[in-house]
């Protein structure tokens, strides 16, 4: 069995703000990877302009900095063998009018409203998703997540802590 | 030959013995039928509002209760409950129904009375958009899934409530001579007041009042998802909410909190009515020529240098020459829907416009054939009177009170009874005149009246 890879995923405000949507995502969830680490944080523009430092130069910059600021996001990190490519395909397409014909049961196609209140973030390549990772999670080790937890998620029982929204080690 | 007759007029004897019925005539007294009661069917008032839902009921938008089995069938792959077809709202046959707005996952209705509660929401409630309902102090409720009354401020008693608007997260209340109430969600200042970056809005028990816009009063409230539009009396046009788009027409990208005028080609003329579901707003005048400004990605706005965000009002005289005089105007997300004063539907974006599932996008106004909206050789003067937009969904209304509906069939919005795309406007089975249709994102909702 392949190693793990992990992803960031990022519930945009919209999505979080409505429960029906939240609890849809995060059945999907919790039921298609491994929840690593979990956390709820309001961003403010600085930090959400940083976060999105490579589209800064986009004409929609200002919509999705102004758009990830006006409320609570949902921050996981997730692990799967192939967690960057799944956790895209699920989302589908990423402009929100293109998703609903191309793929109209995908998580943007459900439940994403326009082209930048699209539902959820998902990294793109290993390198972003390290990059991404690190600026939610300053202190998550990955060295140790490599060396020594990683075998345990893939390999030891696990079970889900719904209060946590993290999947932990079974003792 | 004689005992045979005497046997005969034996058995028929009998015969006459054993009938119930006389076979006299009977003598009518014609004073007896007048004094018959003439049972009275029931009428209804001509004020008399039905309200039919359908769509997404697992938010509590509905305000009905749907049982679960009926949507676990192959016709959707979640488990949420739906509507799949129009239900009659029996909120509304309690009350007498005035207006309605939907929201992204609920619903408002205002209600004809002169008691302190004219206004109920139902649905999703996590930024306090229907109100502070909670059963107990500290613990507000995210979801109401049945109508409950929202409490606002009223000066007055007597006050009327003359419209409603809803968006993504925030509800405006027009009244009658107090102005606009507006709750919920304020992130971006959609709902006129300044905007505090750390404001908890669950739970919150804040109500705006917007008294007059430069002096005037206000007529007529638009909301988009998360934006605001105001007309005042003289027909200029005022904004607030988040500008990222361009949406707000204030010749700038960020967010607005007290409503300012929109700038651009509209500033002298009278604006009779705004339209705005997502981020693209057209607003209408006097004469019926059209305007718009905010998101134009799939070509909403045509610009001559293709902008894909319009900051300020700009004319679409010249890009709408030959329809007529436009009547009604709804845009969607990424496409715009207009109809004139011969009843002819037009449509130009991107999406399931109604065209055919060959056409997703048309750079121009479209006239969506007419036979389609029920004009025919046996009904040559059927007309199309309003016209109404969701996200994915565009619905528009004839003079003979038929509903139709067509494109994304999101969480079964269009009632059809299954969620698949409707590529051409079908007629919804309402048994009622439908005058008013509201689209939201995942639910619709008409308000009618009863065909006697």
């Amino acid at each position: 069995m392949s190693k793990l890879q992990l992803s960031l995923a990022i519930i945009k405000p919209h999505a979080v703000k409505n429960p029906v949507a939240l609890a849809y995502i995060r059945n999907v969830i919790k039921n298609n990877f491994a929840v690593i680490k979990t956390q709820r944080v309001s961003l403010d523009k600085e930090t959400a302009g940083n976060f999105y430092l490579e589209h800064v130069q986009k004409f929609f910059f200002n919509r999705l900095v102004t758009f990830m600021s006006s409320g609570c996001i949902d921050v996981h990190i997730i692990a799967h063998t192939n967690a960057i490519q799944l956790w895209r395909q699920m989302l589908g397409p990423t402009k929100v009018y293109r998703a609903q014909f191309e793929d109209p049961y995908s998580l943007r196609g459900m439940f994403g409203i326009s082209d930048t209140r699209n539902v959820a973030h998902g990294s793109d390549s290993p390198i972003s998703a390290e990059k991404e990772i690190k600026f939610f999670f300053p202190e998550f080790s990955f060295y140790n997540w490599h060396t020594n937890e990683e075998e345990r998620f893939r390999k030891g029982p696990i079970v889900f802590n719904k209060h946590l929204f993290q999947h932990v080690r079974k003792l | 030959m004689n005992s045979l007759k005497i046997i005969l007029r034996r058995r028929n004897s009998c015969v006459l013995q054993c009938r119930t019925a006389t076979t006299k005539k009977k003598i009518h007294d014609p004073k007896e039928e007048e004094d018959l009661p003439i049972f009275q069917f029931p009428v209804s008032k001509s004020s008399d509002r039905r309200v039919y839902v359908w769509g997404l009921a697992e938010t509590g938008a509905l305000g009905v209760h749907v049982s679960h089995g009926r949507g676990r069938t192959k016709k959707s792959n979640s488990n949420f409950q739906f509507a799949w077809h129009p239900l009659r709202s029996s909120f509304c046959e309690k009350f007498d129904v005035t207006k309605i707005a939907c929201g992204y996952g609920f619903t408002v209705a205002a209600v004809k009375t002169n008691e302190q509660h004219k206004v109920f929401g139902t649905g999703i409630n996590t930024d306090s958009q229907i109100g502070y309902h909670a059963p107990r102090m500290g613990h507000p409720l995210e979801t109401l899934l049945s109508p409950a009354p929202i409490y606002i401020p009223y000066r007055s008693l007597e006050t009327k409530i003359t419209g409603l608007a809803a968006g993504r997260a925030h509800t405006l209340i027009l009244t009658d001579n107090e102005g606009v109430y507006t709750l919920g969600n304020n992130a971006y200042g959609q709902c006129g007041r300044k905007i505090n970056p750390k404001e908890e809005y669950r739970g919150s028990m804040v109500s705006h009042n917007i008294k007059t816009l430069g002096r005037e009063s206000i007529i007529d409230v638009c909301a988009g998802q998360d934006h605001s539009l105001f007309i005042t009396e003289s027909g200029k046009v005022y904004a607030c909410g988040w500008g990222a788009d361009g949406q707000t027409g204030l010749g700038k990208f960020d967010s607005q909190g007290p409503p300012a005028p929109v700038t651009g080609d509209i500033t002298s003329e009278k604006i009779v009515k705004v339209a705005s579901t997502a981020d693209c707003v057209l607003a209408l005048n006097d004469r019926g020529e059209l305007f718009g400004w905010g998101n134009s990605e799939y070509g909403q706005i045509p610009m001559a240098r293709n902008q894909q965000q319009v900051n300020s009002a700009y004319a679409l005289v010249n890009f709408t020459k030959g329809l007529g005089k436009i009547e009604d105007i709804a845009t969607g997300g990424s496409y715009c829907l207009v109809c004139n004063d011969s009843g002819d539907v037009f449509v130009w974006g991107f999406g399931l416009l109604g065209l055919g599932p060959n056409v997703n996008h048309t750079p121009k106004p479209k006239q969506i054939p007419p036979p389609l909206f029920g004009r025919n050789e046996f009904n040559p003067e059927c007309m199309v009177k309003n016209v109404a937009c969701g996200i994915g969904h565009l619905a528009a209304i004839t003079d003979n009170g038929n509903l139709y509906l067509w494109g994304r069939n999101r969480h079964g919005c269009l009632g059809l009874g299954h969620n698949k795309d409707q590529h051409f406007p079908l007629k919804v089975s309402i048994g009622a005149h439908v005058l008013e249709v509201n689209c939201s994102v995942d639910h619709t909702v008409a308000l009618c009246k009863p065909f006697v």
